[in-house]
């Protein structure tokens, strides 16, 4: 797991280390990254992150804030603000101890069927929960 | 022998600690100032959260704020009126009105009321966000908390107790006059001329300047208390309960210095 933290800046990663601004609504955290990195307005922001959560299929989030959320919503929203900061490589890590109201590996290849991918997605857990991901 | 050492020891930390800790705070100061410089952090985002900080900080507690100084003011100018007359010295009771109230106590009290308010609950959200790992996360989305968390409130802050005590001292002004005046305009002239000797430059650039300090304090010490917590739940309430007892020394240092500077 050492690995993962030495991962360099071209990989956005979804951890539970790294959780959403809790008094921010989902909307608001994913629309912080074009706000902040890319100097869009706030409208533009919000709509690119209205965008996302609507192509993942979870638009219905959007109002809610961290402590709200569901552990797959919450997953959900730390996803879109990976998505939106367009790195090549998009890294979740250790998504059972996220995920732990769902089957996981079902569920996260719903979503990457959903958004709209570029670049690749890697998953890291542990070994001895490979029998859930069938090759 | 071993008393004596420990003693030493222990005096010699504290020290180390306070060092340490004005430190922290003149690098976290010379960090916001460096960003407020920058171009950078002047854009559409910052502004609106500054604006928030404002809202949240004075304007969401207008009416209580004005209520609180209205009813500080009257009980004090009631004071000061019955003693001066008391003692024969009514001719001085809107310069003593104005000393103690507008130059003094107001703005103090409202330092101190912004910091009970928005310094305490700015403390325990910055040690939440630090012991939660979101400063961390949002390193990582490369989306600065200078800019986006702090700046906004250490402008906010200044900004809004400058605002408040500025409003407290108006209203105290008015006050002061209806109550030694009365609804007469016949006072307009002695009390207007009180106001020009009291208020030269050097008083109000001193009274913007102690504002804007006290401003600072409320909004500096807690931020980088909050920045200190150790990555432990437990430890929230201590870092609160430090940076709150920082910010009451740090105003009644600003209200001494300003006092010695002014009558000494």
């Amino acid at each position: 797991m050492a690995a993962i933290a030495e991962l360099g800046d071209d990989v956005a990663r979804v951890a539970l280390n790294l959780p959403l601004r809790a008094n921010l609504s989902a909307l608001d955290n994913i629309a912080l990254i074009p706000l902040y990195q890319r100097h869009f307005g706030a409208a533009e922001s919000i709509r690119q992150a209205h965008t996302l959560l609507a192509q993942l299929g979870h638009a219905d989030i959007a109002p809610l804030r961290d402590p709200d959320m569901t552990p797959a919503q919450r997953f959900v929203t730390q996803l879109a603000r990976a998505l939106i900061l367009k790195r090549p490589r998009l890294v979740i890590d250790r998504p059972g101890a996220m995920l732990y109201d769902v089957p996981y590996p079902l569920f996260i290849r719903q979503l990457a069927a959903q958004a709209d991918l570029s670049g690749t997605w890697e998953i890291y857990d542990f070994s001895w929960n490979q029998v859930l991901y069938p090759e | 022998m071993n008393y004596l050492a420990a003693s030493v020891e222990s005096l010699g930390a504290k020290i180390i600690g306070g060092l340490t800790v004005g430190y922290g705070l003149l690098a976290f100061l010379t960090e916001a100032f460096l960003a407020l410089l920058d171009r950078n952090t002047w854009n559409r985002a910052t502004f609106d959260v500054v604006i928030k900080q404002v809202y949240f900080t004075a304007v969401q507690i207008l009416p209580v704020f004005l209520t609180y100084a209205l009813v500080i003011s009257w009980v004090i100018i009631t004071i000061i009126l019955s003693t001066a007359r008391d003692f024969g010295l009514a001719e001085f009771a809107s310069e003593m009105t104005i000393r103690v109230l507008v130059l003094e106590l107001l703005p103090f009290l409202t330092a101190l009321y912004i910091a009970l308010r928005s310094g305490s609950a700015m403390n325990t959200e910055i040690a939440l966000m630090q012991v939660n790992n979101e400063l961390e996360a949002l390193a990582h989305c490369k989306v600065p908390p200078m800019q986006f968390e702090f700046l906004p409130r250490l402008i906010g802050g200044v900004i809004s107790v400058v605002a408040l005590a500025s409003l407290a001292c108006l209203l105290a002004l008015l006050m002061g006059y209806l109550s030694i005046y009365g609804l007469n305009a016949a006072g307009f002239e002695p009390f207007t001329r009180t106001l020009a000797k009291i208020f030269d430059f050097r008083i109000v650039a001193g009274l913007l300047v102690k504002c804007a300090l006290f401003g600072l304090a409320v909004t500096l010490i807690p931020i980088t208390a909050g920045l200190e917590t150790p990555k432990k739940l437990f430890m929230v309430p201590v870092s609160v309960l430090r940076g709150m007892m920082r910010v009451f020394f740090a105003i009644m240092v600003i209200e001494v210095v300003s006092l010695a500077l002014k009558y000494i």
